[in-house]
């Protein structure tokens, strides 16, 4: 009797919570690996020294940010902060965290640990490229009235400063563990040099999904350090990735054909390709290579002699808009509609130098002192785009007698080059734009940031306008009028226009693949593209 | 001696050359209307990804490989003749240095050194030039092989008895070298036809790590790296032709080099 009372009392019990386990399927999906591939090892792990794209995909994977940019509808929203509040000038940021924050191993987040991050940050020492945001990171000063309250007094105010916030991972206090303790989604796991990085699942992450389940979905992540973009492929037609989130183009029309429906061209993303001469001081190059390189009117020619619609439609195939000006016009509110496309026309750049005394001699450009115009452009190799890029270019400019060598390193040899040693000449590289808020450009177009690419570091600005750019993009960051800023941005757009430290060459579009049998994607053209929405990512159908 | 091979790959530089002079467009010339074409009149074997003469820059590819990696072999052939009878001929101690020297200098990772060297050279140094000091180098890595070899060799030549009775009719050591360089010819044939083949391998792996001849100059290294995209995309099976040249050519010296051992 009592044996048959407990089957009834099972069967009932079911039956009862039979109706609640599909949807408790469909809200949490089972957990399981999502993988996918970086094409080179992070420079770093610690969130204040991103300043790789490698880097800054990890560190959107695990920072746990005060205030989150929803990539795909363009809002800030509450993170860490559950809200903030910003004084009339703009001076004073109060933030609300969240109550019973956690890192990844179970240690409470507080105010300290913000006001410790903030000031890890803003020191000198640690020469976070974030810092350059505050445009005065010394004298900001970071305080905690209780556990749940930071306050951020400013200097001057920096507009933008929601993505200034999405851009710092809140760390532990005085501990630095290079993402193996976080307060995102996932935390560093396993670091293999060389071969991948493994992501767990944040257990304590404050966020939730549909009907309260926790988030993130996915288990783990493993993303593997795989240059050949080839092999990546191939592995991700059989299955092994779940997606691809930068698909070369070259690969892209074969993947389409393979298979429909898995590939998505999303348009002018908001990087740029561009080709710089060296400008610094420190640059071991000979006097006369340092006068062209500095010659507004010798970037100008080399500009007018590029066929930039030869490059997308051959380099890009197709995938790529002719660029001109570090905006792309996917960034529809701070695109300078008035800048006009750059028409190539050989003849108008050798009619700019002879005015300026070069001439040529055969097949060779001589400057007014006689020396051959010869130089060289790196880049990296592995990118078929770049280098079919610099091939075009080498074309282009023989024609008007410029002979340029195109030589190809590793990523890091040529890092070291273009970051330290200034030993090259000219390169060709592309910069991402993880924000859409000019303001995030300022630690390249500040004249004393170690990223103003052609000319790092400068104690002064070297020219007048590079000196009218710093004023530009301070006032833009200072203002509150977006009519104020847009001027502002405007003028630095046309004033790059015309001096042209950056030869911009093209837009690449967004271009990415998706697994059939991944849900809870979002696609957006904004860094870290298709990865930005990792938290609600999944296997279909519970895939282990 | 397979002298049909060798003319086989006579006939094939041969070809080359004619193409190369006899073709309106140059290696480097981009048909930017034409790109990825494929045969056509104007283009007998299509256009790679940049609208270049596909067979244009595989006639160049051709002749510069195998020059370069004949050229680089005589050399390493050469010096491995010279420091191999030095080491057999001196005095015991400067022998046994010789090939201590040679041993250690094949132990080298030979890849890092190349690396190095690469590294080392001026950004502004032309393609040609790059590729001389490429195959210069090629030739340096190569003597060391075959040091041991001709050592031996040139050993047991100066024990043979019709060297003692020369010297005991007078000749002097200074005058046997052209009689000891009679007897070594085969050997530096060998040598020879064993590492062309190897050198125009190792400038194709080396272009495929981008330290090969730099562009627009065409090499088999940097033709081969194109195919790794180019047979992705391309519809036309003549996109393989630096690939089929490229084993043309290393089946033709390794049947050679079969019948010279023969």
């Amino acid at each position: 009797m009592n044996h048959k009372l407990k089957r009834a009392a099972v069967a009932a019990a079911v039956l009862f919570c039979s109706p609640c386990l599909p949807a408790l399927s469909a809200e949490a999906p089972a957990r399981t690996e999502l993988a996918w591939t970086l094409h080179y090892d992070p420079k770093t792990l610690d969130p204040a020294k991103v300043d790789d794209q490698a880097s800054e995909q990890i560190r959107f994977l695990t920072a746990g940010v005060l205030i989150r940019l929803n990539r795909s509808n363009l809002s800030y929203e509450p993170a860490l902060a559950e809200s903030w509040n910003v004084s009339t000038d703009g001076k004073l940021i109060t933030l609300r965290l969240r109550p019973g924050l956690r890192f990844s191993d179970g240690s409470p987040l507080t105010s300290a640990d913000v006001v410790a991050t903030f000031r890890r940050v803003l020191s000198p020492a640690t020469a976070a490229p974030v810092a350059e945001e505050f445009l005065d990171p010394g004298k900001v000063i970071v305080d905690a009235p209780d556990t749940a309250t930071v306050r951020l007094h400013l200097p001057n105010r920096v507009v933008g400063i929601a993505s200034v916030l999405d851009e710092i991972a809140i760390e532990p206090a005085n501990r630095i563990t290079s993402g193996a303790v976080t307060s995102g989604p996932f935390y560093v796991a396993e670091y293999k040099h060389g071969e991948y990085i493994r992501l767990h699942r944040n257990p304590f992450y404050w966020k939730r999904g549909n009907a309260g389940a926790a988030l993130p979905y996915a288990d783990d992540l493993r993303l593997d350090f795989l240059e050949n973009t080839e092999t990546e492929e191939l592995r991700f037609l059989r299955g092994e990735y779940a997606l691809l989130d930068h698909v070369p183009t070259e690969g892209f029309s074969t993947l389409a054909r393979r298979m429909p429906g898995v590939t998505h061209d999303l348009g002018p993303s908001l990087n740029t390709e561009q080709m710089w001469f060296n400008q610094s001081d420190r640059a071991p190059l000979p006097a006369y290579e340092k006068v062209w390189f500095r010659d507004t009117t010798f970037r100008q020619a080399v500009s007018l002699a590029l066929h930039r619609a030869d490059i997308a439609r051959i380099a890009y195939d197709g995938h790529a808009t002719p660029a001109n000006g570090f905006i792309s016009p996917a960034n529809t509110t701070w695109y300078n509609k008035a800048l006009r496309p750059v028409a190539e026309d050989a003849q108008s750049a050798l009619a700019l130098l002879a005015a300026k005394g070069y001439r040529k001699q055969g097949n060779q450009l001589l400057d007014p002192a006689g020396h051959p115009v010869k130089f060289s452009i790196l880049t990296n190799s592995g990118n078929r785009s770049r280098e079919r890029m610099a091939s075009i270019i080498q074309q282009d400019l023989a024609v008007i007698g410029m002979q340029v060598n195109v030589v190809t390193l590793d990523f890091p040899a040529l890092i070291e080059r273009l970051m330290h040693t200034q030993a090259y000449e000219a390169a060709i590289l592309g910069l991402s734009n993880v924000q859409p808020d000019p303001s995030a450009m300022m630690n390249v177009w500040l004249s004393s940031s170690p990223n103003h690419q052609w000319n790092p570091e400068e104690k002064s600005p070297a020219t007048p306008w590079e000196a009218e750019i710093d004023k530009q993009m301070r006032a833009q960051a200072l203002a509150s009028d977006t009519k104020v800023r847009k001027a502002a941005v405007d003028r630095v757009q046309s004033i790059v226009s015309e001096q042209l430290p950056f030869i911009y060459l093209v837009y690449p579009n967004t271009l990415c693949a998706v697994s059939p049998q991944l849900d809870g994607v979002q696609l957006s053209v904004l860094q870290p593209d298709v990865v930005s929405s990792i938290e609600t990512m999944h296997w279909k159908g519970g895939r282990h | 001696m397979r002298f049909s091979t060798l003319i086989f790959i006579g006939l094939l530089g041969a070809l080359a050359a004619a193409l190369l002079l006899g073709s309106s467009h140059t290696y480097a010339a981009q048909d930017r209307e034409h790109v990825s074409d494929s045969g056509s009149r104007s283009y007998l074997a299509g256009t790679d990804e940049l609208g270049r003469d596909r067979a244009v820059r595989t006639a160049a590819a051709l002749l510069l490989g195998l020059t370069g990696a004949c050229v680089a072999s005589a050399l390493a052939s050469s010096l491995s003749l010279l420091l191999g009878s030095v080491a057999a001929l001196s005095a015991s101690w400067l022998g046994r240095l010789l090939l201590y020297c040679g041993d250690l200098f094949l132990t080298l990772p030979w890849i890092f050194l190349l690396m190095l060297v690469r590294s080392a050279l001026p950004l502004t140094l032309p393609p040609v030039q790059s590729g001389v000091v490429t195959f210069l180098l090629l030739a340096a890595l190569g003597a060391p092989s075959f040091l041991r070899l001709t050592h031996e060799r040139v050993s047991r030549l100066d024990k043979q008895d019709w060297r003692l009775h020369a010297h005991a009719m007078g000749l002097k050591k200074s005058q046997s070298g052209s009689q000891l360089l009679s007897h070594l010819w085969p050997i530096f044939w060998i040598q020879f036809l064993l590492y062309v083949p190897a050198c125009i391998i190792a400038e194709a792996n080396l272009g495929t790590l981008g330290l090969g001849i730099a562009e627009p100059v065409p090499s088999w290294g940097n033709m081969v790296t194109g195919l790794q995209a180019a047979a992705l995309t391309s519809t036309s099976h003549l996109v393989y032709l630096p690939v089929v040249t490229l084993v043309l050519v290393l089946v033709a010296l390794e049947l050679t080099i079969f019948g010279a051992k023969q």
